[in-house]
């Protein structure tokens, strides 16, 4: 597990996206920067209940998270965070999570 | 140039699960027959095929015009999913009109299977495979979840909002011989269905089937006799039209809709019925209200009084929601056959009188947070 969840910032104009980009949407420059936000906003959630093709699924829950000093980002929850919870971001194997900061 | 219409449709039975021997190109197969039977055409008279499917691989369009026994000198192959068919449609027209071909066949179809389908939702692109599909988020329905909910907080929609489109689709896959659900659905029963990825239930949740769907594009002339061809007044597309930085709630369309209306030389109030892409009720909602189709932005209105009130045709074949959805490209097919079908009033018991007008759209590309993909038409009646 990795603190936080790294995105790309254009070395150009700043603007921060996840994930990462080959030009720029905004200047379309060619140089990124990593960066790591580290907690966001949790607005929306869903409980996945049912996967297609899947007989035997675990419900889990997930999240549209507006980061903090970046972009908004899909998470999975670790906890039963509601939206407007601060959470705290990590990351496993390239992919984001979030639980409750201080949680 | 010469001038290109819409002169058949054809489709191949749909079902839930394909019988052993069935195949996406088996369903594509009995799509092209029905349609160049509808054209009364015979197969020695495609010079052209547009082809989407997101089962066909390892074979691409050149293999399928093989296996077709088709030799073309026009040939595409369309990756844009729930917008293919709209696409598709564009570049044939175009493809007509400038003599590359004078009868091109355009066909989607799928035939994944519920496993395989499930395989495709968790590899759709780099961006699903590696940060939304280690999380479990169930394929687009997780993602059109999170969509509904700000769609809902934005406009004060109700579930029961959706659920009047769901219902009032199936009220039209009732006369729909070839949709795979067709019983009626009653509010307490869409409200009572098992949730699916909350707000999601499982009539939120267009059902993905095996199947195809085929339109022939040629001259107007080489229409069967008798019979009013259906030319596309304007078309529009539009792809990763915001990067993915907004909040799903409009789609492509809103880039181009008052220049689709302008070219059309019509207005929305002008239109008879609508083929709205419908993968989720949510998106349908998103598309017509960048169509410039819902009074006021007032979607919750439009919900309860339009649709509810069965005051606007919308989707007339039951929609993919209940007719279901044989892969994207071949469901945006379906909402393009149906508009002609109505424009040439064959529609039969679900005939809308004196369709002369209709707009269709596609939609779809799920990227990362929502579709980038979007595509429409307006269509008429041609005599």
């Amino acid at each position: 597990m990795n603190t936080g969840v790294v995105i790309w910032r254009c070395s150009g104009c700043g603007a921060a996206v996840f994930p990462q980009r080959l030009l720029c949407a905004h200047c379309h420059g060619q140089d990124f920067a990593e960066d790591r936000v580290t907690e966001g906003v949790v607005e929306e959630i869903s409980v996945i209940r049912h996967m297609i093709g899947q007989a035997s699924w675990q419900p889990r829950r997930i999240a549209n998270v507006r980061t903090t000093g970046g972009p908004s980002i899909t998470v999975g929850l670790r906890d039963e965070s509601g939206p407007g919870t601060v959470v705290e971001l990590f990351q496993e194997e390239g992919a984001p999570y979030g639980r409750a900061k201080g949680g | 140039m010469s001038s290109a219409a819409i002169i058949g449709v054809g489709q191949s039975a749909y079902t839930r699960r394909p019988a052993p021997g069935q195949s996406t190109h088996t369903f594509i197969r009995d799509a092209v027959v029905a349609a160049l039977e509808d054209a009364e055409l015979d197969a020695r008279d495609v010079q052209g095929m547009a082809v989407a499917s997101f089962s066909l691989a390892p074979d691409t369009a050149v293999d399928l015009a093989w296996k077709l026994g088709l030799s073309l000198r026009w040939l595409l192959q369309d990756t844009n999913g729930g917008s293919s068919a709209m696409n598709m449609l564009g570049h044939a027209l175009r493809g007509v009109e400038a003599g590359a071909a004078e009868v091109i066949l355009v066909v989607g179809g799928d035939a994944t299977g519920l496993a395989g389908y499930g395989k495709i939702a968790s590899n759709y692109n780099i961006a699903t495979r590696d940060h939304l599909a280690p999380l479990g988020h169930g394929g687009p329905n997780g993602v059109y979840a999170l969509v509904a909910w700000r769609q809902m907080k934005t406009y004060g929609l109700e579930k029961s909002d959706y659920g009047r489109l769901a219902i009032a689709q199936r009220g039209w896959a009732a006369k729909n011989p070839f949709a795979v659900y067709r019983a009626p659905l009653t509010m307490e029963e869409y409200l009572a269905a098992p949730m699916v990825a909350d707000p999601l239930s499982r009539y939120d949740c267009v059902p993905v089937v095996a199947g195809a769907q085929a339109i022939v594009i040629a001259n107007p002339d080489r229409a069967p006799r008798g019979r009013a061809p259906v030319r596309v007044r304007a078309h529009r597309a539009s792809f990763n039209y915001d990067n993915q930085e907004g909040d799903g709630l409009h789609t492509g369309i809103s880039t181009f809709a008052a220049d689709l209306w302008k070219a059309a030389g019509v207005a929305p109030g002008d239109i008879d019925l609508a083929s709205i892409y419908d993968d989720y009720p949510t998106m349908v909602l998103a598309q017509l209200d960048d169509l410039g189709m819902i009074a006021d932005h007032d979607l919750a209105r439009f919900c309860r009084r339009d649709v509810g009130e069965r005051r606007f045709p919308l989707n007339t074949w039951g929609g993919m929601m209940s007719a279901g959805q044989p892969g994207g490209p071949a469901g945006g097919l379906n909402g393009i056959a149906e508009a002609v079908l109505q424009l040439q009033r064959r529609a039969g018991e679900r005939q809308v009188a004196n369709a002369r007008l209709a707009v269709a759209t596609g939609y779809g590309m799920t990227m990362y947070r929502y579709g980038g993909t979007a595509a429409a038409a307006i269509l008429e009646r041609v005599g």
